[in-house]
């Protein structure tokens, strides 16, 4: 396969998504840019301008009409995806780590940063889709997040329960609306959750960590099922749908990179077998860890964001689609 | 088949864009499907330069949903804003082709290999056999020998076997390439083969094939100057070496002389062996343990 490298930023990547789908691809990094690509050519539909500060996360609906990013310029910005249009500006004391769209797009949901004295706070937003530009700038729920901080966040199917991964490696499940609880399970990673993506039926997500490890864990108890054990710290970690595979990319920190050799880097992305939890295969190419990885919805393509500034779309041969490296054994999705 | 058509177009601009004409020889499409275009352009240095494109177009057909294909037909926005449509060269480019192969067999369970192991290993599979220290005789490069201060210098007298090309290099686990031709098929250079005589060997005259002596218990502050006056009174030296301490320069201690005639050599044993020298009593002996005849003297020459 020939990787197509998308060279829209000139700073390291920090997320990146594709929409339902799959034929746009977003990616947000620290130089404030907001970038949509078609993802079968690799051609830039556009820019969304107006942020002042790195982009941590974007995310968009699932009728591909509106985005929402969070960035560390305090504000949470609401986007037109067809034009590039800034809708709606939400300002909060703290940057915004990261924002996802609730199952039926009327919900948003928003880590907000702990600093300057201010606590870790989750707040839910109604997304009026009627009128986009006139929002509302209370939020619908909020609460604080006690002890350690959550880093990243998604809804469930569950209705006003959202999933976080917080800064000890912790992974809860909290209720929106009291803030309270539901569940947790405080020994999931030993170290940072530092992505968390949900498989397509929701029953369970996978999560990544700086402890080296990935986990698929069970939505309702948050009991890991496969534990994925690497030699390096992970960014991000994304289940291939239709293939029996999770995606994991990582490498060192940015720190210590210049003192390494770039093959001692641990840059590629791994593919491990999401049932027999064994590395199948490796893609090489960011001279960089990688910061985040997206797979296309229908599983035809992955592609992955690093601290190089590059994007790399890698569409699958055949090869990978038809291989069975266990006989034949089928898992259904 | 898709053709670009060129319209010309008069706009109403009231300047002038000097674009680089292009003059267009042949356009032919082969029966494989190949099209072959040579144009003749002038260059930014104003020479004409004749350009052959190859291209072969393949129609590829799919069928997206409805949305998909709508959003195909978006105008541009952003820093995109009026760009033409298809990928752009300075944000889209196609990497080298990468294979991703799908096999079982865990790979985060091979041992990471460091620079030295893996070095160890082509070496190995080049055929080469062990790594062994030239001076100590462990499994390390003789470069990363924690005795190379100490036994640097000695490394030929200590290793009988090496230049000898004779007895039983092959089992001794002597350096490599030292074993005569029955050391599974790898290449020996003829010097090192079994039947190459003494006297084939480049610069037989260097030093290797010299008698040589070996004097130990040298001052430190002793120059090849002084050596050479020493056992300039037994016959002609014909090369003094001093080891020395690579970073300070001073001498370690030991020293090899060569002397033209085998001889004088050995009368230079007998007198200066035991002799005091400086501050010091010289102990002087052959730089290795010979067979008989002349050659075999490794010296300096072996290092």
């Amino acid at each position: 396969m020939r990787p197509i490298l998308l060279q829209g930023h000139e700073r390291s990547l920090t997320q990146i998504k594709f929409n339902k789908e799959g034929d746009l691809l977003f990616s947000c990094s620290k130089d404030h840019i907001i970038n949509v690509w078609f993802s079968h050519n690799g051609e830039r539909l556009g820019t969304y301008d107006g942020h002042n500060g790195t982009v941590w996360t974007v995310d968009v609906d699932a009728k591909s009409e509106l985005l929402v990013s969070g960035s560390a310029d305090n504000q949470l910005r609401l986007w037109s995806v067809a034009t590039g249009k800034c809708l709606f500006v939400w300002e909060f004391p703290t940057a915004v780590k990261r924002v996802a769209f609730g199952e039926d797009d009327t919900k948003i949901v928003c880590i907000t940063e702990q600093r300057m004295g201010h606590q870790c706070a989750i707040r839910v937003f109604d997304i009026n889709r009627e009128e986009p530009t006139r929002q509302s700038k209370e939020p619908l729920h909020m609460f604080n997040i006690i002890g350690s901080k959550a880093t990243v966040c998604a809804f469930t199917y569950t209705p006003n329960v959202i999933l976080t991964g917080h800064e000890s490696g912790k992974v809860s499940l909290f209720d929106v609306r009291s803030g309270e609880e539901i569940e947790n399970n405080e020994r999931a990673h030993s170290d940072v959750v530092t992505d968390l993506q949900l498989c397509k039926d929701q029953t369970y997500f996978i999560t990544s960590s700086k402890d080296k490890s990935a986990r698929i864990l069970d939505i309702r108890n948050l009991m890991p099922i496969k534990t994925y054990t690497t030699e390096t710290p992970l960014n991000s970690a994304a289940i291939a749908p239709n293939r029996p595979y999770v995606l994991l990319g990582g490498g060192q920190d940015a720190m210590s990179v210049t003192t390494t050799s770039l093959r001692q880097g641990k840059f590629e992305t791994r593919f491990w077998h999401r049932v027999f939890e064994e590395e199948v295969g490796r893609v090489k190419g960011h001279f960089g860890p990688i910061n985040t990885i997206a797979v296309h919805p229908a599983g035809t393509c992955y592609a992955s964001g690093g601290e190089d500034g590059f994007i790399r779309v890698h569409h699958f041969d055949e090869s990978y689609l038809r291989a069975k490296p266990y006989g034949d054994l089928e898992i259904m999705d | 088949m898709w053709r670009m058509v060129l319209t010309s177009v008069s706009l109403p601009i009231p300047f002038v864009i000097s674009v680089p004409p292009v003059e267009v020889i042949s356009d032919t499409v082969d029966e494989n499907g190949v099209r072959t275009t040579i144009e003749y352009a002038i260059n930014d240095e104003g020479k004409k330069v004749k350009i052959t494109k190859r291209t072969r177009r393949v129609l590829q057909k799919s069928v997206v949903e409805h949305a998909v294909a709508e959003r195909l037909a978006w105008a541009k926005f952003g820093k995109e804003r009026g760009s033409k449509p298809g990928p752009d060269m300075a944000t889209t480019t196609v990497g080298e082709h990468l294979v991703l192969k799908i096999s079982v067999g865990n790979k985060s369970a091979e041992p990471e290999q460091t620079a030295e192991q893996a070095m160890k290993a082509n070496l190995q599979k080049a055929g080469a056999g062990k790594v062994t220290c030239r001076l100590c005789k462990g499994d390390h490069f003789t470069a990363k020998c924690p005795y190379k201060d100490t036994l640097a210098g000695l490394d030929a007298t200590e290793n009988p076997d090496a230049d000898t090309g004779e007895g039983p290099a092959p089992s001794a686990g002597g350096p490599p390439g030292a074993g005569g031709p029955g050391t599974g098929g790898k290449y020996v250079p003829p010097s090192m083969r079994a039947g190459a005589s003494a006297g084939t060997q480049m610069g037989a005259r260097s030093g290797s094939d010299l008698p040589t002596l070996r004097v130990t218990n040298v001052s430190e502050d002793t120059q090849e100057s002084d050596l050479r006056d020493l056992f300039g009174k037994f016959g002609r030296v014909a090369r003094v070496y001093v080891g020395r301490d690579r970073e300070t320069g001073a001498g370690k201690g030991f020293a090899f002389v060569s002397f033209e005639d085998r001889e004088n050599a050995q009368k230079a044993i007998e007198k200066v062996n035991g002799m005091g020298y400086d501050n010091l009593i010289l102990s002087v002996g052959w730089s290795q343990p010979r067979p008989e005849g002349p050659g075999g003297g490794g010296g300096p020459g072996g290092r």
